[in-house]
């Protein structure tokens, strides 16, 4: 029984500590201009909905989101699509040998962004690809690898060859063991790879400020931070966008939350 | 692996060489070239002459940088342990099956899914010294006794740990998450039979099983410590005194505002070196027997 | 054959790329112009549409980036330092000019902006614009410090306006003590370690007579006992006494927002301040609201920090005279007229000030111009951003750990920027 209270109370922190900061600053979204920095602060909402109307209305918030949703799609398809079939390669070769490949990948996430930023944009000049969506798609692609293939290598690396062994047997292609048996059964590393990813790029800010200057293609951070006028920051409208922005998200994780738990029944592991 | 499968595997690691040998390991090899010179993007006159490890022997000697490697260590270290301790029990938690699980997991994945731009901005108004909610929270209506949490060098310094700590708890969460998926159920089962306790089952199982998942939660959390940004950007521009000065911040100024392009290739450097090094030391303390077979 | 079939080509390619330059008969000619996103994207949107209309021949295009000087700094110079031909007409902040015309990035527009014109402007504008005797940027809007308060308080206990700063202290106890109101602080400003803790701290320092570097030898001031005054002044008088102690964290939007919740009697922010002070649906405290020049120390004049944007023209463009058409167009006497009624932009036309309009309009527009005549700019050089981050860690370090020693600080801080000095005027743009 004290475990089972312990457990309780526990969720309902975890589910406290998450929500409770983005509830109180998006709460702002519903509140008037002046009510929002008052002093002390009021922290029940004079219900208002003129900070969503100006956000979608005047910041263009709406256009912001469609090509966040473009970029980030496009990203994590990509990056799922290389780190799956590269993993799959990696989890097969030889320890040593692949131990190093992820090594020497690790490196590559480990580079400061920022320093990145001015050698990458001059090559996507050279492409002619500055203001693109692809200009911004690729080197994203570059900077979710790294932690896709590790998270994918070892999840397929779980995986007993018996079972391929198996469907080799029975006549299947490698490629084809690998897209029938191992890729269903990696389904919550393969799920979980992609939440992040797409989340990364979702929220991505340096580059995507450098590169896309052309209203048309900016993505939702540098939109947001378009919102600041000169010495204005206008809480409710970023408040609203908050809220705007996140929605996808959580959308995204209620939606496909059973895959990434949706683990590998026993029966299968043990063959 | 039968060999007859190796020129596949070979073909297979291309595509994603390709776009990690274009738009990284180039790049990076830019970036090293770039801080063994000496430019300064507003005076072009001066050229890019090549110094050798001059910027690194500036950079040694610069009180200001270590410094900032002083705070960024220790916003690491905390955060780090934090985030990985909180990030467990997280997993744990929602790895029970009970009534509202999915809408705790997507709960616990919010301060993950918020741009860091805007959590940095949401922090920055939550801790304000006079309209800040969290004065609010602890001190209600008495704003006598509301404290400037971004004010003061020590609370600032915890005012940025603790809106990283936030943001990402959820993202080791949900990779811990994953590595508990792929333990069985049997075997908790059979250690129930058997009389174990749940700390035994805890110790003798999970604790085991989930240690590549916590490898590449450590290794991918140390990375991006390090490479801290927008919440210092943001919350306190660094301040006050430098006393939320990171090191990637540090380097931002150096390169893009100051317009010091060697040195602050030199910064980057210097942090893509420091990670490195604890990356291999994860990997060989803890990662060997994670890495090797099963 | 194969080798005169290569040349054929390069030369078409290079053909097609050269004359994508000006304009084939009868196309619009395309400028590009890189801003920042406006406070009201509605005004600038009409002035441009203003600008088709008298100019058909030219396309105005419009790339955005974010208003924050820093990002906004990062994003051109990307460009520029690149040599990139895609951007035309770009903003400088009034700190840049120096930068950008020694690295050859602004064109230099001393032949298309002759002395008669340029007199025609307010001369800080013209100061900070000028590098080594050319003129770099045509100045768009201008800002400079002014001091806000409370009429309403000052009225109720029969005060006026303090010329001085320790009059500003005595005044606000009085104050303070009279409406026994615990959350009332006298004095709100900016004192986060960024650009705006320079502008505020150059506006104590100046007002007691002290500066940062003599122009004519090189040597910093900052160690000289009128300089170290104004600093021990606000550490001492106005940090966490004056002003609440999480000044140390405030931008403008923060120390703005105490002024309009009617926390602070005494503030310090640009002219935008005003309308935003006195408009009842962003502030509590509209219709009560005051400006003059800011107060100084005794013996001395007041100062103010120059602010504000100019156009500045890029060395790579291929199209500079369509583009300059637009700059000349934007800062048009009607164009600063238009920004000034519909946006609430200091002009820097001295025209605009005289005009009727603007004068019913914005009334207090016109109180601003003598804070407007003597703004000093920030010290001028083409290292400016290296000296302000030594100026802001200095200033910050000194208001936020009291016991440091000051002239110590300041003679290290001096040095090291007597030393960028010497290195910005060593080069020759």
């Amino acid at each position: 029984m004290k475990a089972k209270i312990g457990f309780g109370f526990g969720v309902a922190l975890a589910g406290f500590f998450s929500l409770v900061p983005f509830l109180l600053f998006v709460s702002s979204a519903f509140k008037t201009q002046t009510q929002i920095t008052a002093v002390p602060p009021q922290w029940r909402p004079e219900f208002s909905l003129d900070f969503f109307i100006s956000a979608i209305g005047r910041y263009g918030i709406l256009d912001y989101l469609k090509n966040s949703l473009i970029v980030a799609g496009s990203t994590t398809l990509i990056t799922i699509g290389l780190a799956a079939l590269a993993g799959y390669a990696l989890a097969r070769l030889p320890r040593k040998w692949a131990g190093m490949v992820l090594m020497a990948v690790l490196a590559c996430a480990m580079f400061p962004q920022i320093a990145l930023a001015g050698p990458v944009w001059r090559l996507l000049r050279l492409f002619g690809w500055l203001n693109t969506y692809q200009g911004l798609i690729l080197p994203y692609v570059a900077l979710t690898l790294p932690l896709a293939l590790w998270i994918l290598t070892l999840f397929f690396r779980e995986m007993p060859e018996e079972l391929e062994a198996a469907a080799l047997v029975d006549g299947c292609t490698r490629l084809g063991a690998w897209f029938r048996v191992v890729l269903p059964l990696s389904a919550p590393g393969l799920f979980t790879a992609s939440i992040l990813c797409f989340i990364y790029a979702w929220n991505e800010f340096f580059l995507a400020l450098l590169i896309m200057t052309d209203p048309a293609k900016q993505t939702m951070p540098v939109g947001i931070a378009l919102f600041q006028g000169e010495h204005t920051v206008p809480w409710g409208e970023i408040a609203a966008a908050s809220f705007i922005t996140t929605a996808p998200l959580v959308l995204l994780v209620l939606l496909f939350q059973k895959r990434i738990v949706g683990g590998l029944s026993a029966g299968a592991v043990k063959g | 692996m039968r060999s007859r499968d190796l020129p596949l595997f070979l073909v297979l690691l291309v595509p994603a060489s390709l776009v990690l040998l274009v738009f990284i390991a180039a790049p990076v090899g830019q970036s090293i070239m770039l801080s063994f010179q000496r430019i300064i993007i507003g005076l072009p006159q001066l050229g890019s002459p090549f110094v050798g490890l001059d910027n690194y022997r500036e950079l040694f000697h610069d009180p200001v940088a270590r410094h900032s490697l002083r705070i960024t260590a220790i916003f690491v270290g905390s955060t780090t342990f934090f985030e990985l301790t909180l990030g467990l029990l997280l997993a744990l938690l929602i790895n029970r099956r009970f009534p509202g699980r999915g809408a705790l997991r997507a709960c616990v994945l919010i301060p993950w899914a918020i741009p860091t731009v805007v959590s940095a901005q949401m922090w920055r108004f939550l801790f304000n010294d006079a309209y800040g909610l969290i004065n609010y929270a602890l001190f209600g209506a008495e704003t006598h006794r509301y404290v400037a949490w971004l004010a003061h060098p020590l609370t600032a310094l915890l005012a940025v740990i603790a809106a990283d700590v936030w943001k990402t708890a959820s993202f080791a969460a949900l990779l811990i998450l994953a590595g508990l998926q792929v333990i069985p159920e049997e075997l908790y089962q059979a250690a129930k039979v058997d009389g174990a306790s749940a700390w035994q089952r805890f110790r003798r199982i999970t604790w085991p099983l989930v240690r590549p998942a916590l490898l590449i939660a450590l290794l991918f959390r140390t990375i991006d410590a390090f490479r801290v940004f927008d919440l210092a950007f943001v919350m306190t521009q660094g301040g006050p005194a430098d006393a939320t000065n990171v090191l990637q911040l540090y380097g931002y100024k150096k390169m893009f505002v100051e317009g010091w392009l060697g040195y602050g290739s030199a910064v980057s450097v210097l942090v893509f070196v420091i990670v490195m090094v604890l990356a291999l030391v994860y990997v060989r303390l803890v990662g060997r027997r994670v890495m090797e077979a099963r | 054959m194969k080798l005169l079939v290569r040349i054929i080509l390069v030369g078409l390619i290079l053909g097609v790329g050269w004359g994508g330059g000006t304009a084939a008969a009868g196309e619009p000619t395309t400028v590009v112009f890189l801003t920042w996103k406006p406070n009201q994207p509605e005004v600038w949107n009409e002035l441009i549409d203003r600008f088709h209309q008298a100019h058909p021949g030219i396309k105005i295009k419009i790339q955005v980036g974010p208003h924050s000087s820093t990002e906004y700094h990062a994003i051109v110079t990307q460009r520029l330092k690149n040599k990139d031909p895609s951007v035309d007409v770009f903003f400088m902040d009034v700190i840049w000019p120096p930068e950008f015309a020694n690295a050859g990035w602004a064109l230099d527009l001393s032949p298309m902006f002759p002395a008669e014109e340029r007199d025609r402007f307010l001369p800080g504008p013209i100061t900070a614009n000028t590098y080594k005797g050319k003129i770099y940027g045509r100045p768009c809007y201008l800002a400079a410090g002014l001091f806000y308060y409370r009429r309403d308080l000052l009225d109720k206990y029969g005060f006026k306006p303090p010329e001085q700063w320790p009059e500003m202290l005595d005044q606000g106890r009085v104050i303070l003590a009279g409406e026994k109101a615990p959350d009332l602080k006298i004095y709100s400003g900016q004192f986060k370690q960024y650009e705006g803790l320079v502008c505020d701290m150059l506006e104590f320092l100046w007002s007691n007579g002290g500066a940062v570097l003599d122009p004519r030898t090189g040597k910093s001031r900052l160690a000289e006992p009128e300089a170290l005054a104004a600093l021990a002044f606000v550490r001492e008088k106005i940090i966490g006494r004056a002003a609440p102690v999480g000044a140390i964290n405030y931008e403008e939007p923060e120390s703005l927002e105490l002024f309009v919740q009617g926390k602070a009697v005494f503030h310090r922010n640009w002219p935008y301040a005003y309308a935003v002070a006195d408009d009842p649906a962003k502030s509590k405290v509209a219709g009560r609201v005051g400006v003059t020049s800011l107060p100084a120390f005794p013996g001395h004049g007041p100062a103010s920090t120059l602010g504000g944007w100019q156009f500045g023209l890029s060395r790579w463009s291929r199209r500079p005279k369509e583009a300059w058409r637009f700059i000349s167009f934007m800062t048009s006497t009607e164009s600063q007229k238009l920004l000034a009624l519909k946006a609430g932009l200091a002009p820097t036309r001295r025209a605009v000030y005289q005009d009727p309009e603007v004068r019913t309009a914005l009334p207090h527009l016109i109180e601003f111009l003598p804070s407007f005549e003597h703004a000093r700019p920030r010290p001028l050089s083409p290292v400016y951003p290296m000296i302000s981050q030594e100026l802001q860690r200095y200033f910050s370090r000194a208001i936020v750990d009291k016991e440091a020693d000051l002239t110590a600080l300041a003679k290290i801080t001096g040095a090291k920027i007597e030393q960028l000095a010497r290195l910005g005027a060593a080069v020759q743009p």
